[in-house]
């Protein structure tokens, strides 16, 4: 096993980027080169055995940053370490890791144990530790009896249980996972999570998980690196990245529903929306200008008003009932932009009521003009 | 069975009438004496017999003709496969300085038709030396089979998941291993198309045959479309109709053979499985 260290890693795509020409006008160029910039400046540590996962929205470098470490995409600049080599020039083959890729990547010509044992063979492994290291594999998975099976025999679940046997008989150093779960049903992906955290568990393995899942990401990461845009935005435990987000992206990104987001103008040691005004904490004190004020939706609270907290009047919209839980989607008055309200299943309101809601100051997380975190709910760290 | 049904069936049979009836004719002709032929057309072999074949076998020197097609044929249709399905992989999936220039350059080769240049052909085959040759034969058949059959199987290998090529080389394969023993066995119903095509093309083709094995001491050399052509001009003063069936019986069988035998890969998906 061993730990994997990204230092100023970018990626950047050569394209061709069209340009406008009417179709008879086959002289004038069609289009000119241009770059796309996928990963910019990427470093991050991993430490030996960490299970660390790479989330955020589609195109935002997550995947492209996995083909690097795996070797399947050059990095264009910085250097990336297995180990205590690094790796940049060295073949996917020589890297010693295994990866889950989103589709599975079954051979589907080959049975279950040929999949298996496919690398092995070509690593030259004497037949009997193959053999051995399959067993044992199939066993840790549950996928013994499917072995003699092709692919197209095994249903969803049994082909990911593949997948990951495929990876686990090389006992790499590192396993990439891109995207491994997102094929399943939502019940299969609960229970293969619990899996995927057992089997980190077990084999303590360094593991890369990419996802674009936050529910994924919370619940299997030791760590997790947000990236937007190519840029990595926070990398901190799950629960850090709730309570302490460093911008107004990854506020937004971590937590279902999002946080909401409220803008004010800071002045004198307050903050002014359209609905109330607010005594900014000791820390957003200095703060002048625009800034963006962000409440979790169960902090919007509902009923009589205490003291020292704003209120915020509403109506009701949308009523989302999920059984031990009630999202209300509100409308703030005078225009002042839309809200989501957490509530118990025992809340209950009808579309169209006014709603008065009320929040605590030291609820609200303070961002600056930047969108970056100044300070956090209830008073607590200071985003750097 | 409901009226639907019943009707597609009806449909079916009448399709199987019209395409299987004369050949199925075709066949019992070719088991009839010359004179029963003429007696009794349409009936079924009074006499079941095997001369016909027998005649065109040694008069038609059918057998020499028959070996040199299968030769011809078998030899061609494995170059084939082999020289293209690893230029079309590398077309398929690499980026490459010129790629798109050399693919334009194999499609070039779809757009001549080969009549157009026999005569060229003629003379460039003569200046080699390799006229009145199977192997000269061979190069034009290759030649020509080689462009469809990369057109083809380009496509075939873009339909395939470039995850599984990264998996094999993951799995420590380099690029040739990841090709001949992934991507290429899963490419499997192209290659059958590619076969099929290659055969029926290189079987029954007569022209370039003609022009290129027309000469003194081609005996040896000919294939089964010349023989057959042969057998009419043998028997140019009477027409031995019982002679060319059988003849075009022998032509017709390693068709419908390697047809149904390679019909399985043909129909088959073999990357069910391989994701999701």
């Amino acid at each position: 096993m061993a730990g994997v260290i990204l230092s100023g890693v970018h990626k950047i795509y050569q394209g061709t980027e069209p340009l406008p020409r009417k179709w008879w006008e086959f002289w004038k160029p069609s289009g000119k080169p241009s770059e796309v910039h996928v990963v910019k400046g990427a470093d991050l540590e991993i430490k030996d055995g960490e299970f660390l996962v790479l989330v955020g929205p589609s195109g935002c470098g997550k995947s492209t940053t996995l083909r690097m470490v795996a070797g399947l995409e050059e990095v264009t600049d910085g250097e990336i370490r297995i180990g205590e080599k690094v790796v940049n020039d060295v073949s996917p083959k020589d890297r010693d890791i295994a990866m889950v890729f989103q589709s599975y990547a079954l051979y589907p010509h080959m049975t279950v144990a040929e999949n298996m044992s496919f690398g092995l063979k070509l690593r030259k492994y004497p037949v009997e530790d193959i053999e051995a290291r399959v067993k044992e594999a199939a066993a840790l998975l549950d996928i013994g009896h499917l072995l003699e099976r092709r692919p197209k025999e095994l249903s969803g679940g049994q082909r990911q249980r593949v997948a990951m046997g495929r990876a686990i008989v090389r006992r790499p150093q590192v396993f990439l996972m891109d995207e491994p779960l997102s094929n399943l049903d939502a019940k299969l992906r609960v229970q293969m999570r619990a899996e995927l955290q057992r089997l980190h568990h077990k084999l303590g393995v360094t593991t890369i998980y990419v996802t674009h899942d936050q529910t994924e990401a919370m619940t299997l990461g030791d760590r997790i690196v947000i990236m937007h845009q190519g840029h990595i935005q926070q990398c901190d435990s799950p629960l850090m990245l709730y309570e302490q987000p460093a911008n107004l992206f990854v506020a937004g990104f971590i937590g279902s529903p999002g946080m909401n987001f409220l803008e004010a103008d800071a002045k004198d040691g307050l903050a002014h929306h359209p609905l109330f005004t607010m005594e900014l904490p000791v820390k957003a004190r200095n703060l002048t200008g625009k800034i963006t004020l962000g409440i979790r939706p169960q902090h919007l609270l509902m009923g009589s008003l205490e003291e020292g907290e704003v209120k915020l009047p509403a109506t009701l919209e949308v009523v989302e009932p999920l059984g031990s839980e009630n999202f209300f989607f509100c409308k703030l008055d005078e225009g002042a932009g839309q809200v989501t309200v957490r509530t118990d299943a025992a809340t209950k309101r009808k579309v169209g009521d006014a709603i008065l809601l009320r929040i605590r100051p030291d609820h609200v997380h303070i961002f600056d003009s930047n969108g970056e975190a100044v300070c956090h709910a209830k008073g607590e760290a200071t985003a750097e | 069975m409901r009226p639907r049904q019943a009707l597609t069936y009806a449909f079916l049979l009448l399709y199987l009438a019209i395409t299987g009836g004369p050949f199925l004719w075709l066949a019992l002709t070719s088991l009839k004496p010359s004179r029963e032929i003429f007696l009794n057309p349409f009936g079924l072999p009074e006499s079941p017999t095997l001369v016909n074949y027998q005649t065109a076998w040694e008069v038609g020197h059918f057998g020499i003709y028959f070996k040199n097609s299968f030769l011809l044929t078998v030899l061609t249709v494995l170059a084939t496969l082999l020289l293209s399905a690893p230029a079309a992989y590398a077309l398929a999936k690499f980026c490459f300085r010129g790629g798109t220039a050399v693919s334009f350059f194999f499609l070039s080769g779809l757009m001549i038709p080969i009549q157009l240049a026999v005569v060229p052909l003629f003379f460039q085959m003569k200046w080699l030396g390799l006229l009145n040759s199977r192997s000269g034969l061979f190069l034009v058949y290759l030649a020509t089979s080689l462009p469809f059959a990369i057109f083809l199987l380009v496509g075939f290998f873009k339909g395939l998941p470039d995850s599984l090529r990264e998996a094999a080389i993951l799995d420590g394969a380099n690029e040739w291993q990841a090709f001949w023993k992934v991507l290429f066995p899963l490419a499997r119903p192209g290659l059958a198309t590619v076969a099929i095509i290659t055969f029926l093309g290189v079987w029954n083709e007569y022209l370039v045959a003609f022009t290129l094995l027309s000469g003194e001491g081609a005996e040896a050399v000919r294939t089964l479309p010349l023989g057959l052509a042969n057998l009419t001009l043998v028997s140019q003063f009477r027409t031995d109709f019982g002679s060319i069936f059988s003849g075009i019986l022998i032509v017709v069988i390693p068709t419908l053979v390697a047809y149904v035998s390679l019909e399985k890969s043909l129909t088959q998906g073999l990357t069910a499985g391989s994701g999701k």
